[in-house]
C-alpha cells in the first residue's frame, strides 16, 4: 500500500512538473518586466504610464495595488522592484532597510456630499466644520455654522451622515491630517493616521465604498480621491483654504499646493502639501511615494525602475492630466533625479545607466 | 377500513398538521436558497453580459479607456487552478484512501483527520501567507507557481474529506468479496473500491476545483497579479479573481464593467464544469 502511495505520489509530482515545464516553456523569452506593488491610489496612472513606456521601447511594467502598508513590506522583503506608499515612510525605517524614497505623482482628496435639494458644488464648508461633523458635534445640514457660510442656499433639516474608510488607507491619512491641522479638538480626539477612532459615521471599504455610501444616503458626506468624485460625477463642496478663500477642487488649485510645498527642506521628500498658503490652493493635497532599494541585487532591474520614472517625469504629464493626477513640479523632478545616484551596485550608480 | 376512535383521529390530524408545517418550513428554506442563487445569477448576467465581447478573451488587461480585456487573467487562472488541482487532488485522494481504507480509526488516522479538518476550515488568506513565507519571500519573487501551490493546499483537504466520505459509503461486502477472491489490499483499493466510488470522488474533486477557481485571498501574496501577458511560472501571474478584485475598486466605469464580466466568466466556468462532469458521469454509467 505504502509503495503504491509513493508510486502514485511520484506520478502526480512528475505530471505536475511536466505541466509546469510545458507551460513555462511557452512563456520563456519575455523581456525584463518591472514589478511594483503598493498604494492603490496611483495604480491607474502607473498602469497607464507603464503602457506608454512600453510603447516607447521600455520594458513592461506590472504594478499591483496591494495597499501602502503591504507595498512597504514587499520592498523591505525585496519581493518587488519598487514599493509604493501614499504616506512617507519614517527616516529611520528607510535607513535601516536601505531604501530610497521619492515622490512620483500628486493627488488630491475632495469632500463629497449628497444633500437633497442642494447643489453640493456651490456649498461652502470649512475644515473646522467638517471636523465637527466627523466628531458628531454638527448633526444637521441646517446647523447655524453651515447656514452662516451659505446665505444663498436653503439647507434642509436633514441629518448629516458621515462616511469614512473602513480599511486602513492613505486617503484617510491625508484627510485626517488636514482636519487635525485645522481643528485642535479633532487632533486631540481623533488624530491623523491611516485608520483613526472615528466618533461618528459609517465605515465603507475603499474609495468606491465611500462614494457609494454617500450616493446612497440622504445627507451623506464623505472623502474620496479626486478621480473617484470626477468619474462618479459627485458633488464636491468648496473648502476654505489657509488664505481664507473658498476654492473649488481644480487641477490649478492642486498645482498651487504642490508649488507651495517646501520640498528642499523635507527629509526624504516627505514635504507636506496639507493646508498650504496661496489664494487658489486646494487644502487637501499629497504626493504618493516610491521606494527603491539603495543596494539592489539586480542592477539592471533597479535601473529599469529609475528609467521608468525618469520617462514618466519627462513624458507622463498628459496621461496624468487625463486621469486627474498632478505631475511633480519640474524643479522637484530634478531634485529627485539627483537623489537617484544613491542607488548603487558594485560601487557604481545604476542610473543614468550609460 | 376501520373507523378510528375519536382520540386516535385527533392525534392523526395533529400529526398531519405538524407534518405539513414542517414540510412547509423545508420548502421555504429550499426556496430561499434557490431565490438567492437566482438573484446572484441574475445580477451577474444583467451586469456582466453587457461587457462580453471577443476583446475580453483576446486582449490582455490594460489601463482605463484603452479597451483592454481579461485574456491574461483567464489564462493565468486556468494555469494556476490547473496546476493547483493536479497537485492538490491526487494528494487529497491519497489522504482520503488512507483514512478510509488503511488508517481507519487508528490513533494516527484520527490525528490526520483532525488536522485535515483544521486545514479545511483555515481562512484561505492564512494559506496564502504561509505559501508567501515558504515560496515567495525566500526566492525574492512572487510567482505563478506559488499561487498554484496555495491553491493546491486549499484543494487538498476538500478532496481528502470527500474521498474518505465517499469510500466509506462503498459496502463492506465489496471489500470482503475481493479479499475472499484472493486480492491484495492494494488491489482491493485500486480495482474495486476506487472504481465503485469513482463518481463521488470526481464530484469531490470538482467541488475543490470550483472552490479554488474563485479564491482571491491566497493569490494576492503569492502570484500577486499581472497586468501584462505572462505564462512564466516563476514570475507574477494574472488571475481572474485578482483582476476582479482590483478592477471592482477602480474609479473607471470601463474597468468596473470588466470586473462584472470577469465574475460572470468564473461563475459560468464553474457551472459548466459541474454540468459537463455530471453529463459525462451519467454517460459513463450507461456505457
Amino acid at each position: 500500500m505504502l509503495n503504491q502511495i509513493s508510486k502514485g505520489l511520484g506520478r502526480a509530482v512528475r505530471a505536475a512538473a511536466v505541466a509546469g515545464i510545458l507551460v513555462g516553456g511557452i512563456a520563456s523569452a519575455y523581456a525584463q518586466e518591472v514589478i511594483g506593488a503598493g498604494a492603490t491610489f496611483p495604480a491607474p496612472i502607473y498602469t497607464k504610464w507603464g503602457e506608454q513606456f512600453k510603447a516607447a521601447g521600455g520594458p513592461a511594467l506590472n504594478y499591483q495595488g496591494v495597499g501602502s502598508g503591504a507595498g512597504v513590506t514587499q520592498i523591505i522583503n525585496r519581493t518587488v522592484d519598487f514599493g509604493a506608499s501614499d504616506t512617507p515612510v519614517a527616516s529611520e525605517r528607510l535607513a535601516s532597510n536601505n531604501l530610497l524614497q521619492f515622490p512620483a505623482v500628486i493627488g488630491a482628496v475632495v469632500v463629497v456630499v449628497n444633500i437633497p435639494g442642494v447643489d453640493g458644488n456651490s456649498l461652502k464648508l470649512t475644515g473646522p466644520i467638517i471636523a465637527d461633523i466627523y466628531q458628531g458635534r454638527i448633526r444637521m445640514w441646517n446647523a447655524n455654522e453651515i447656514k452662516a457660510l451659505n446665505p444663498g442656499i436653503t439647507l434642509p433639516a436633514v441629518a448629516v451622515a458621515p462616511a469614512y474608510r473602513a480599511d486602513s488607507s492613505g486617503t484617510t491619512n491625508i484627510f485626517t491630517s488636514y482636519l487635525a491641522a485645522v481643528s485642535l479638538p479633532f487632533q486631540t480626539n481623533v488624530g491623523a493616521a491611516n485608520s483613526v477612532p472615528w466618533k461618528t459615521g459609517v465605515g465603507a471599504p475603499g474609495n468606491a465604498g465611500v462614494a457609494a455610501a454617500v450616493q446612497n444616503t440622504k445627507g451623506g458626506i464623505g472623502y474620496v480621491e479626486y478621480a473617484y468624485a470626477t468619474e462618479n460625477k459627485m458633488q464636491t463642496p468648496q473648502l476654505e483654504n489657509r488664505a481664507k478663500k473658498f476654492v473649488k477642487p481644480t487641477i490649478a488649485g492642486f498645482n498651487s499646493a504642490a508649488a507651495q510645498a517646501n520640498w528642499a527642506g523635507a527629509a526624504n521628500f516627505a514635504a507636506s502639501m496639507i493646508n498650504m498658503g496661496g489664494d487658489t490652493t486646494w487644502p487637501i493635497v499629497s504626493s504618493t511615494y516610491v521606494l527603491v532599494p539603495k543596494n539592489p541585487s539586480d542592477p539592471e532591474r533597479a535601473a529599469n525602475v529609475l528609467k521608468f520614472f525618469d520617462w514618466a517625469f519627462k513624458s507622463g504629464g498628459p496621461a496624468a492630466d487625463q486621469l486627474h493626477y498632478i505631475a511633480l513640479p519640474k524643479a522637484v523632478q530634478d531634485q529627485v533625479r539627483k537623489k537617484w545616484s544613491a542607488v548603487t551596485a558594485n560601487g557604481k550608480a545604476v542610473w543614468p545607466a550609460s | 377500513m376501520k373507523t378510528l376512535a375519536p382520540h386516535t383521529k385527533a392525534r392523526h390530524f395533529r400529526r398531519q398538521a405538524i407534518d405539513m408545517f414542517m414540510s412547509g418550513l423545508c420548502i421555504a428554506a429550499a426556496g430561499i436558497g434557490l431565490i438567492m442563487l437566482a438573484l446572484i445569477l441574475w445580477m451577474l448576467f444583467s451586469k456582466g453580459a453587457a461587457g462580453l465581447s471577443l476583446d475580453v478573451f483576446t486582449k490582455p488587461m490594460s489601463s482605463t479607456g484603452t479597451g483592454g480585456g481579461l485574456a491574461n487573467a483567464i489564462v493565468g487562472s486556468l494555469i494556476q487552478v490547473g496546476i493547483g488541482s493536479m497537485i492538490g487532488a491526487p494528494l487529497g485522494m491519497m489522504v482520503g484512501v488512507y483514512l478510509s481504507e488503511v488508517g481507519k480509526n487508528s490513533r494516527f488516522a484520527s490525528i490526520v483527520r483532525f488536522v485535515n479538518d483544521i486545514l479545511l476550515s483555515a481562512p484561505s488568506v492564512l494559506i496564502g501567507l504561509f505559501v508567501y513565507q515558504v515560496a515567495v519571500a525566500p526566492f525574492g519573487s512572487f510567482s505563478g507557481i506559488a499561487g498554484a501551490l496555495a491553491l493546491a493546499l486549499l484543494a487538498m483537504p476538500v478532496v481528502a474529506r470527500t474521498t474518505e466520505d465517499i469510500l466509506r459509503l462503498v459496502p463492506q461486502a465489496y471489500r470482503d468479496g475481493a479479499i475472499a477472491l484472493g486480492s491484495r489490499e492494494n488491489e482491493v483499493v485500486r480495482k474495486v473500491i476506487l472504481p465503485a466510488a469513482f463518481g463521488g470522488i470526481l464530484t469531490g474533486i470538482l467541488l475543490a476545483v470550483a472552490r479554488i477557481a474563485g479564491e482571491t485571498a491566497p493569490l494576492i501574496f503569492t502570484s500577486l497579479g499581472n497586468t501584462n501577458w505572462s505564462t512564466d511560472l516563476t514570475k507574477p501571474m494574472a488571475s481572474l479573481p485578482i483582476a476582479i478584485y482590483r478592477y471592482a475598486g477602480s474609479p473607471s466605469a470601463d474597468l468596473i464593467q470588466l470586473a462584472w464580466t470577469g465574475a460572470l466568466l468564473i461563475t459560468v466556468g464553474v457551472l459548466m464544469l459541474n454540468v459537463v462532469s455530471r453529463i459525462s458521469l451519467a454517460a459513463m454509467r450507461r456505457g
